[in-house]
């Protein structure tokens, strides 16, 4: 159902790009923006053509967050293990980033499936550091076990000066996350998407998904954060995550789904304007059609060439007025 | 954090193909075929469907709504699948299905550059010929589905002027002639503004030279699978074609060294994956033809390319004629063709010099008038230049302050969006 991968698209493409190419030397120097303040940096330069430089800024944690040296905790481990001697970081990282990693081609895997694996996995490098300590709490989980240096509640970056809540127990992990939104409209529509949401999990037989509630005032477990920290328009959405839903390779889905849950639903909450915009406009056509059917005949016989009272100008007609004065 | 931090996102949406990226960079991030792919099964279901089941109806509505896919992905899903149907949002660079085009965006948005549009100013293009009703649907969907904070809605023609811009000096005095996929415009521009009563249209354009291409093919009965033959020849195009400076000695030099001239198309048939192989031979040199001898291809438009030029700047305002002529700037796919900025050169001084001649001879010789210089500008970027204009602009400190921003929106309502002003870094 979620749409978003956990690649970035272009990283993707311009890493692939060069991987077909590497005998060709070219400079590269790409700046792009990613959803909730996640920014990239590439850079490739003539010299080094099998060297790429690859920066990523993160949102800016909130302070009850806590980061090392710029990163989540655990990111670092994570790096390592996902990329291994292809990828170094770079000590510091490129000014106005937290993170630069320098990208070796010649250490690639030779095999071309391998090889393609862990270049997509490059380009989630975003999935990778941010997702870093929520999948350690989790992959205790798995192992039924309560990771031995994180507190009872755990607070980690989700958006730009925003947390999600994470409560881990040895047979379940609690998940919350205070929704906001700008816009009014926004903000009512997630709103009763959210409730929807939990409504249509609870009926639709869903039941190996995670359990999952949603409330206007903040739950109880979090009564120790700071309120600022809890200010929501959207309510609060909780999730529980059973040892099941992180089992082998479920764990990376899931981890990538809960970081990026506002981004889900605010992607959600777009295709139902779009949605609700289509069928305006069809309503709209109809109207116009039935208010032309409803005209008096007599009206109708005297304006038939003109007859555009009713109905919005549009492009054809507009096209043709004006091919008509240009000719 | 305030959105003017962050780079802008520039989305030229052409007749055929879609430039999309941040302002600052050199390329977009991607460019896609404009076309829509969707499910049409869904909505007919919800349509059938009884009135007690509104629940299954709204999920088929939010299906259809998540069941598209746009760009290579539309076209591939299309020919694997018949429960998609294709749309094609923009006709002769005008938007012509708004839902398309609003699914277009979407996807574009969150699929492709992932970004939140509500952190971002937004620069789109226009054809100089799109009307302001057209710019305030345009508005209302970047407003109201995207709430994007600032907008600014360019015309082509004016930033494929200014992608000149870092190349050379800063002109915003010139003719642009746009031959994208599915339009032609020759449009002269005067310090940022573009001429509207000037401006010409030609009905040719790369999907023609990409029909009589395949036409060429089929009648030589080169053996390409019919359901592939568009986009062999496409791609036979792109990859091949070149103008030729006399057509007369080109096919004398094809048949007198055909091993120098023609070349090889090697494929894989579809249905049985068997290779196939074919010729490419005058068609390499006739397919950018069409453009200067029109009736080769067409017996409805026969005027060429650099008569319409002339035309055109004839019939701006006498005083830009000659600032015209000197700054002539190409842009889209289909000025790719090799050597086509030289052509155009040659065969627009020539109906200058004649006219220069013509009136001197008129004068009596008594006095001569001063020469005419014409100069075709080409550069590197043509392809993408109205989306390099449009990163190079959007990345100016003073792009911010022209864009209407969403208060403004919501204070004036759409109407705003009719204009956006010229601004400094334009000229
Ligand atoms: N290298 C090339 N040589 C010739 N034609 C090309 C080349 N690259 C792209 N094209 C053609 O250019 C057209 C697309 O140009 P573009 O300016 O993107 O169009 P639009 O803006 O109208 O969508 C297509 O017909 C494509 O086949
Ligand atoms: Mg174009």
């Amino acid at each position: 159902m979620l749409l978003l991968q956990a690649h970035s698209r272009f990283l993707l493409e311009t890493l692939l790009n060069r991987v077909h190419n590497l005998d060709k030397a070219v400079e590269l120097d790409y700046h792009w923006v990613e959803f909730d303040d996640v920014r990239y940096h590439v850079q490739v330069t003539m010299k080094n053509p099998h060297i790429l430089l690859l920066s990523v800024s993160l949102p800016i944690p909130p302070p009850e967050t806590i980061f090392l040296r710029g990163l989540p905790f655990g990111a670092i481990e994570a790096i390592k293990a996902a990329y291994g001697v292809v990828v170094q970081i770079l000590d510091p990282p490129r000014d106005g980033f937290n993170l630069t990693l320098k990208l070796n081609f010649s250490k690639l895997p030779p095999d071309e499936e391998r090889r393609h694996i862990l270049l997509v996995k490059i380009a989630s490098v975003r999935e990778v550091v941010l997702g870093a300590p929520l999948r350690v709490v989790l992959k205790h989980l798995a192992s039924r076990t309560v990771a031995p240096d994180v507190g009872q509640l755990l607070a980690l970056v989700h958006r730009p000066k925003e947390s999600f809540f994470l409560i881990p127990q040895a047979e379940k992990v609690t998940v919350v996350f205070p929704m906001r939104f700008n816009d009014s409209v926004d903000t009512v529509l997630a709103t009763s998407f959210l409730q929807e949401f939990v409504e249509a999990r609870r009926t639709a037989g869903l039941n190996n998904a995670p359990l999952c509630m949603w409330s206007s005032s903040p739950p109880l477990d979090l009564k120790e954060v700071p309120s600022e920290a809890l200010s929501a328009n959207a309510g609060f959405v909780t999730f529980v995550i059973f040892p099941r839903h992180v089992e082998g390779k479920k764990l990376d889905r899931t981890v990538w789904n809960l970081s990026t849950f506002h981004a889900y639903v605010s992607y959600h909450v777009k295709c139902s304007e779009g949605f609700m915009h289509t069928r305006m406009r069809r309503r709209v056509e109809s109207l116009i059609q039935a208010l032309d059917r409803a005209k008096p005949d007599s009206e109708k016989s005297k304006k038939t060439i003109n007859n555009r009272s009713f109905k919005r100008l549009s492009l054809k007609d507009l096209k043709e007025s004006r091919s008509n004065s240009m000719s | 954090m305030d959105p003017t931090s962050r780079p802008a996102v520039v989305i030229d949406n052409g007749t055929g193909y879609t430039k999309m990226g941040f302002a600052g960079n050199v390329e977009p991030c991607f460019i896609l075929p404009t076309v829509v792919a969707v499910n049409e099964s869904f909505l007919n279901q919800s349509r059938t469907s009884s009135k007690a089941n509104w629940l299954a109806q709204y999920n088929a509505g939010v299906m259809a709504d998540l069941d598209f896919f746009i760009g290579d992905e539309a076209l591939s899903k299309s020919r694997s699948s018949s429960t998609y149907n294709l749309s094609y949002p923009i006709r002769h660079g005008q938007v012509d299905n708004w839902d398309a085009m609003e699914r277009y965006w979407q996807q574009c948005i969150f699929n492709y550059l992932r970004c939140d549009p509500e952190d971002h100013f937004f620069l789109l293009t226009e054809s100089p010929l799109t009307a302001p009703e057209s710019r305030e649907y345009t508005g209302e969907i970047m407003f109201e589905t995207f709430n994007v904070p600032g907008l600014y809605i360019a015309v082509n023609s004016v930033l494929a002027l200014a992608a000149g811009y870092t190349t050379s000096k800063c002109e915003m005095t010139g003719v642009v002639v746009d031959v994208g996929d599915g339009a032609t415009h020759v449009v002269p521009v005067a310090d940022g503004y573009v001429i509207g009563s000037s401006i010409k249209s030609i009905p040719i354009a790369g999907k023609d030279v990409t029909l009589f291409i395949q036409q060429l093919m089929r009648e030589r009965s080169e053996n390409v699978p019919p359901e592939d033959s568009f986009e062999v020849a496409r791609k036979v195009k792109e990859m091949y074609c070149y103008t030729s400076s006399d057509i007369v000695k080109e096919f004398n030099k094809h048949d007198k060294e055909p091993a120098k001239y023609i070349k090889q198309w090697r494929g894989i048939k579809p249905k049985t994956g068997a290779p196939y192989t074919c010729d490419i031979g005058y068609e390499r040199f006739l397919g950018p033809e069409v453009f200067f001898n029109p009736e080769i291809y067409s017996s409805d438009f026969t005027t060429p390319l650099p008569a319409v030029i002339d035309k055109c700047i004839q019939s701006a305002p006498i005083d830009t004629r000659r600032a015209l002529y000197k700054n002539i700037v190409l842009s889209g796919g289909s000025t790719m063709f090799k050597d086509f900025h030289r052509r155009l050169q040659r065969d627009l001084k020539k109906i200058v010099d004649a006219r220069v001649l013509a009136s001197d001879a008129r004068l009596g010789g008594e006095v001569k008038a001063q020469p005419v210089e014409v100069n075709v500008v080409s550069h590197s970027i043509q392809r993408f230049a109205v989306w390099f204009g449009g990163s190079v602009l959007a990345s100016t400190p003073e792009f911010f302050a022209a864009c209407h921003t969403k208060a403004e929106y919501e204070e004036y309502g759409a109407s705003i969006c009719r204009t956006n002003p010229v601004f400094k870094g334009m000229y």
